[in-house]
Formats: C-alpha cells, structure tokens, sequence
C-alpha cells in the first residue's frame, strides 16, 4: 500500500514537471516577444549578467590555454593551406589595389562618399561576450551592452577574425535588448538565413547554416550558371525592394567562398563559405549601430 | 517540499553550473565538442538523491540555463527533467555502488540527453542541413560529461551529503549489515 502511493506520487511529480516544461515551451512560442515569458528571460539575463562577466573574465585564463592546446593542434594541418591561402592573396591584394585607385578616382568624379569596408554611416559599438549557448543547436552569445549603449533590435553584429591580420566580418544580429545586455543570434544559428552577394561575379544567394559545422556556411540559391569559385568574397546584399530591406547593410564581409558543389540534378549550386569571423572563439564583437537608414525592416526568409 | 538545507544546496548547484557552462565551459570546444555541465550536474544530483530530486534539479537548472542564454524556456527543462528522473530511477532501482559507477551512468545518461535533445531541436525550430559533424559533437560531449563525471560527482556527493538520506556509496559498506533504504534528500521524499 506504502510503496504505490510512493509510485503514485513519484509519478505524480514527473507528470507535473513535464507538463509544466511543455506549458512553459507553447506559451514561449505562442506570446509575443514582449510578453511575460520573454520579460521573465531578459530579467534573469539582467540579473546575472554581473555574475556572468565576472565568471567569463576569471575564466579566461583557463580558456585560453585550453584554446592553446587547440590552436598548436590545428596550427599544423592549417600551415600548408595558409602557404597556398598567401600566394593567391597576394595576386589578389595585386588586383584589389588597382581596383580601389581606380575605385577612388571614380567615386571623386561622381561626389559619392568614401566607402572603406563596413557600411557608411555606422558606429560600431565594442562589446564583451559573457555567455554563450552551450548546446550545437542554438547559436547565441549575450553581450555587456545593450540599450543604454544604443543598441537596438535587428542591428548586425561583426566580430573580428582568428588570424591577428584577417577581416573579421558578419558573426550575427541583435535579436533582444535590455539596459545592460543583449542577445545575438548567430549565423550559425540553425533559424538564421543572411541575404549575401558573392565578389566578383555578383551572384546573390542565401548564406544559411550548417548544423554541427560551425566554420562552414552554406551559400544557397546560386543560379548553375554563375561563375562562383574558391577564393571568392561574400558580403551581405542588403537589398531593398519597395518598403522591405534586409537586416543587414550591403557590404559587410561575411566569408570566403572554399568549395563549389555544383549538384547535378538540382538548379541552384551549393557553394561553402568559411565566416571571416572566428565565431567558436570570439571574446568581443561590433555591434555596428546608427544604420542612418530607416528603421522599417524585415527578416531577410529562406524562399 | 525540500527542507531549507537541500533546496540552497540544490539551487547553489544549480546556479553554479549555469553560470560556468554560460561563461567558461560553453566557450570553450575540445575536438569540435564541449562539457555540458549543466547535464552532468543533474545526472549527479539524479544519482545520489534519487528520481524526484533528480527531475526537480533538471527542471530547474534547464529553466534558469535556457533564461540565462535567451534560450526557448522549456526545452531544457523538458529534457533534463527526463533525464534526471530517468538517472534517479536507475540509481533507485540497480543501487550502482560501484565506485566507477559514475562513468557508465554518466556516459549513458549524457548520450540520452543529447539525443534528447537533439530530438526536441529538430521538432522546435530546427530548418537548417544538418551536417554529420553534429553526431561528432554529441558523441565528444558524451565522452567530455564522462572524462569529468568523477570529480563532478565528488563535488556534487560532498556538497549534498549532510541532507542525503542514503549515501549510495556509504550503502555499500554498509549493505553487508542491514537493509539499505531509498534514496532521496531530507524533506523531500515522496
């Protein structure tokens, strides 16, 4: 008798702890964001940001040497490819400087602002990442800034790339705000989609993610007809049709292209991209603020 | 309800491994996979102090790590509720004295828990390819969660013994002896 109400009640407590779990999930998923959910998540994320800063500032050290014994590991099968990565570049460096004298004198000629890298009329906004998704399957980061900063919903974030003299480029958008912190969405996150343009050809397509492959994009929708090849620059479109204009400003560097796959049955090429920003070992990103164009924005969607 | 004594325990526990995990341990990656701390306390927590407390430290430590990270409430909970039940359930029912014990119920409880997981991803939200290097990342955090089991169970026993009602470990000298009783914390048994 004893030992069924113990079963009875064992099982009672299970049954209510799911069943709060999946009223917790659909109320989540069916309010808004303002709603009282979301406003319980962005106070627990006020709340421990301090303990979360302190804890990622005193925990670098361990970080970082964890990290070392990485970089020494993949430092070796990366040095042969680096060689190879330096001598196309060089070429290219050859042709970029040609292009931007030419570029300059152009842009004299039609009175058109001077455009060095990312979108004119910014002001990137430096920030200290103090947590971040523990899991393969959601890509998010908070950060030490947020509202009172001037960060807003939507604004793209770029962070800085693993070798000291690289770009860095594209690591996501601001999707909520508080005060004092913020929470970045990836583009490594599984929802994330970046409209992109591919240099030179300027062919257009959808950078997407690969789950379970943090440094390797995937750049969809490329007609099979584009010439897109390995070395080539992605950067984001930043289109605008009518009153719709994506999330992020045209020209921000997301990647290089590494691989081709054409695909032999389908209309679109398959093309890899490797992020110019070292999204696995980040420790600070731009937020890249006063965009100086409207605010009307919708999320750029997979077709 | 938990008596005074178990639930801070429980809830310095908690907040303990979410603010590692979020700050330290989900930065940074071996071999393409990391440490879920936040699981293995759980299946440690399971495995001392039995189903109940098992299910109610995963409900609670999946809710505060999906808040702190702007995850979507629930699917933590939800999963490591399971598995912590499931955890205590097995401690409960096979009394795993052993004192290696930790690393197959670690290695087992940790792979359930990414499949799990993985499972309640794809149902949610999930539109992206998926490559086969998920199923790396899953298997490297499995044998991560076990690399660490020992110690964190260590930590996890001395922390929670003053309000266990049965130390499986102590059991098991003892069971030569007498009858060894459930598990469960004080305050807390059902």
């Amino acid at each position: 008798m004893h030992d069924r109400q113990v079963v009875r009640r064992r099982r009672a407590a299970l049954a209510v702890l799911v069943g709060l779990s999946l009223v917790l999930l659909t109320a989540y998923f069916g309010e808004s964001p303002g709603g009282t959910l979301h406003a319980i998540e962005r106070g627990a994320q006020e709340a421990l940001a301090p303990i979360e800063e302190g804890a990622t500032r005193a925990l670098k050290p361990v970080r970082d040497t964890i990290g070392w014994f990485g970089d020494v590991l993949e430092a070796k099968g990366d040095n042969e490819e680096l060689r190879r990565e330096k001598e196309v570049l060089q070429r290219r460096l050859a042709e970029a400087e040609v292009a931007a004298r030419d570029a300059g004198e152009l842009r004299q000629l039609v009175g058109l602002p001077r455009f060095t890298g990312y979108p004119a009329e910014t002001e990137p906004v430096t920030a200290r990442i103090i947590a971040r998704s523990p899991t393969v399957w959601y890509s998010a980061v908070q950060i030490d800034k947020g509202s009172s900063s001037g960060i807003r919903e939507d604004m793209p974030v770029v962070a800085a790339a693993s070798d000291p003299e690289g770009t860095g480029g594209l690591a996501g958008r601001v999707v909520s705000v508080t005060p004092h912190t913020a929470r970045v969405i990836l583009i490594t996150d599984a929802e994330s989609a970046v409209s992109a343009q591919v240099f030179p050809d300027g062919a257009n397509g959808i950078v997407k993610p690969e789950v379970g492959r943090p440094s390797d994009l995937l750049l969809d929708f490329i007609q099979r007809g584009r010439k897109v090849k390995k070395g080539d620059t992605v950067v984001t479109s930043g289109f605008r049709t009518g009153d719709i204009e994506s999330l992020f400003p045209r020209g921000i560097p997301i990647g290089t292209v590494t691989k081709v796959d054409p695909g032999e049955l389908e209309l679109y090429q398959k093309v890899h991209v490797k992020p110019f920003a070292d999204l696995r070992r980040m420790n600070f990103v731009q937020v890249v603020t006063r965009r100086g164009a409207r605010q009307e924005v919708a999320e750029v969607k997979a077709p | 309800m938990p008596t005074p004594g178990a639930g801070a325990r429980m809830t310095l526990l908690i907040l303990l491994a979410v603010i590692l995990q979020v700050s330290g341990l989900g930065q940074i990656r071996v071999l393409g996979g990391n440490v879920d701390l936040v699981a293995l306390l759980v299946i440690g927590v399971a495995f001392f102090a039995g189903a109940v407390p098992g299910a109610l430290c995963g409900f609670f430590a999946g809710f505060l790590l999906d808040a702190a990270i702007g995850g979507n409430l629930g699917a933590s909970s939800l999963v490591l509720t399971a598995v912590g039940y499931g955890t205590g359930r097995y401690a409960e029912v096979r009394r795993p004295a052993h004192g290696l014990a930790p690393l197959a119920v670690t290695a087992a409880a940790s792979a359930c828990y990414v499949l799990a997981f993985a499972a309640v991803s794809f149902m949610l939200e999930v539109s992206a390819a998926v490559s086969a290097g998920v199923l790396r990342e899953m298997a490297m955090t499995v044998l991560l969660n076990t690399a660490l089991a020992l110690p964190v169970f260590a930590l996890v026993r001395r922390l929670l013994r003053p309000v266990l009602v049965v130390d499986p470990f102590e059991r098991r000298r003892r069971a030569r002896t007498r009858d060894a009783g459930p598990l469960g914390l004080r305050g807390l048994e059902v």
